[in-house]
């Protein structure tokens, strides 16, 4: 029964209503980012403007905020290669075996505070001198990425067929070689995937970094955080810099939005 | 979610008679078992170890046993976060779900550019907390922030979002919402997208249509889904920290002081680290049992 010219009305108000909500807090960061400052503060609101780059011209030469970047993306991409490297065999195991406590367990690890788990880390990293180093970087925020490669996989191994990993067993295949040249390949897009949400989850996350960065591996989100504590009254600066850090998850993101909608029905996919 | 509650899967007999000639994957697990006990498990014991000292900064720890948690029931701070927490949680949670269940709705009837505003509706929730808290100081701000004078051209306001006691806390829910509502109308859209197309069909022949359809087909059959987002929001809401962490700080006062916040002000800001540990257990703890109730709760629903 097809609906009634009313009724499709109302509907496409509901989503017209729905991606303004969405859409235009961001379309005011992006704005505001390319206005001076006696603009971004204008009351009625400037919505024609002569863009300038200023903004980004002084994130970027005037601030360390290109090394920052280059920091968070050194700590998000070793964590993403971290919880890969580790999430993958488990979750291969975990799926093949049917042994369902390692996964229950690094779900319920997460459940705890990140904070809780700062104190300690602070406590033995400074003892082995590493704070303030991309090595605790990277491993902290496998904290994150271990679980979140494990679950986002665990789906994508379990729809392997059986007789193809049998068969290569019954060949003499050796349980790294089945791993290697067998599974992984076949779970290509499932890899892509949770290799983007580690990336994607690391690259947001920001109070390991913030407790456990040094001057120079400050990540790019906390230095922007620093900016807002630092009472920074250049908001289209500051918007330049909200623009920047949310860029890198957004296209992400966006490479993966079929597989993201999908895995969310199941409830397997969160940070 | 799921997974916790189901039982764990027994190996069927034949496989298991078969298996002798079979190699073993399960030492595949170890490494990620072992890094999980390394930097999760065992900072969580370590910091179940400090909550009984009494450790500060520059002083001898000093076994106290359960007096820091017993601190903290008399503690009138902790007792506000502890009220913040749960005032927030129910606000948000709230908040989420039902606009939640409307955007999945609506998400399932866009038959044009449906990727396109998939796509738009995962923007929120991929985005840093810090860019959201960021925006939310622009944006809210009580004299130049463009919300203001918005409704101001209605006659409204001006209001203190942020910088009032009392409206903090809705302010805060209400942007968190911004950011997960988006998130809960997804996996909303998944579960009304499994549910089989005869029971509406069969509603329509009966005539059940409208609002008597939706509160009495859609929303119970929705309900396991409801409830697996509920839990997912649950975990994240209780432990509620980056938004306040980056656009109040806890305050006015401390008025937007979660248990989570006041567990980092505790540790971090006045290095109190054993009563700081007993407030983030207790925290864990809440988490805990709440989703257990859900998971006991989703149990009882499954049909």
């Amino acid at each position: 029964m097809a609906p009634t010219a009313p009724r499709r009305i109302l509907g496409c108000l509901q989503v017209a209503a729905m991606l303004v909500a969405v859409l235009a807090p961001l379309a005011w960061m992006v704005l505001s980012s390319f206005k001076v400052s006696r603009d971004v503060m204008a009351l009625p609101p400037r919505l024609i403007f002569t863009p300038t780059l200023d903004n980004y011209r002084e994130l970027f030469l005037r601030t360390d905020f290109l090394h920052n970047t280059w920091n968070s993306l050194v700590v998000a991409a070793g964590a993403t290669l971290l919880g890969l490297a580790l999430g993958a065999p488990a979750a291969f195991a975990i799926s093949w075996h049917r042994i369902t406590w390692p996964a229950t367990l690094t779900l319920f690890a997460r459940m705890a505070p990140g904070t809780l788990f700062l104190l300690p880390w602070f406590i033995l990293f400074s003892q082995v001198d590493l704070v303030g180093t991309y090595t605790v970087l990277i491993l902290t925020h496998g904290a994150i990425t271990v679980p979140v490669a494990l679950w986002t996989l665990l789906p994508y191994f379990d729809a392997l067929p059986r007789a193809l990993i049998e068969s290569a067993q019954m060949d003499g295949c050796r349980p790294h070689a089945i791993l290697m040249r067998i599974a992984l390949p076949l779970v290509a897009p499932g890899l892509v995937v949770a290799a983007i949400l580690c990336f994607v989850f690391t690259w947001n996350y920001f109070l390991f970094a913030l407790a456990l960065s040094g001057f120079d591996t400050k990540t790019a989100i906390v230095a922007s955080f620093n900016f807002i504590g630092e009472g920074v009254t250049n908001w289209g600066a500051l918007m330049a810099a909200a623009t920047m850090i949310a860029l890198p998850p957004l296209v992400l993101a966006l490479l993966v939005q079929r597989q993201l909608v999908s895995g969310l029905s199941s409830g397997a996919v969160k940070g | 979610m799921s997974t916790i509650a189901s039982p764990a899967v027994t190996i069927a007999p034949e496989r298991a008679r078969r298996g002798q000639h079979k190699i073993s994957f399960s030492w595949m697990v170890w490494p990620a078992v072992a890094f999980v006990v390394l930097m999760m498990v065992f900072p969580l014991v370590y910091a179940a170890w400090i909550s009984l000292q009494d450790a500060s900064l520059g002083t001898e720890p000093r076994f106290v046993g359960l007096d820091n948690y017993l601190n903290l029931a008399s503690d009138p701070e902790f007792l506000n976060a502890f009220g913040v927490t749960w005032l927030l949680y129910g606000v948000a949670l709230t908040m989420q779900l039902v606009l939640g269940t409307w955007l999945g709705i609506v998400l399932n009837g866009v038959k044009t550019a449906r990727h396109l505003v998939r796509t738009i509706a995962i923007t929120p929730f991929m985005m840093p907390p810090v860019v959201v808290g960021m925006l939310a100081i622009v944006i809210l701000d009580p004299s130049v922030g463009i919300v203001n004078w918005l409704l101001g051209t209605v006659g409204v306001g001006p209001l203190l979002w942020l910088a009032s006691p009392r409206w903090v806390l809705l302010s805060v829910a209400l942007v968190d919402t911004w950011q997960w509502a988006p998130f809960v109308g997804l996996i909303v859209l998944g579960g009304l997208q499994s549910l089989p197309a005869s029971v509406f069909e069969a509603a329509e022949v009966d005539g059940v249509i409208g609002w008597r359809r939706f509160v009495y087909v859609t929303l119970p059959l929705l309900g396991p889904t409801l409830l697996t987002a509920a839990v997912l929001r649950s975990v994240d809401l209780l432990r509620f920290f980056d938004l306040v962490f980056i656009a109040t700080r806890g305050g006015p006062g401390n008025a937007s002081t979660t248990m989570n916040m006041y567990a980092y002000q505790q540790g971090f800001e006045f290095s109190r680290f054993g009563h700081a540990s007993a407030a983030m257990l207790t925290l864990s703890l809440v988490v805990l049992c709440t989703v257990m109730v859900f998971a006991r709760l989703r149990r009882a629903l499954s049909y």
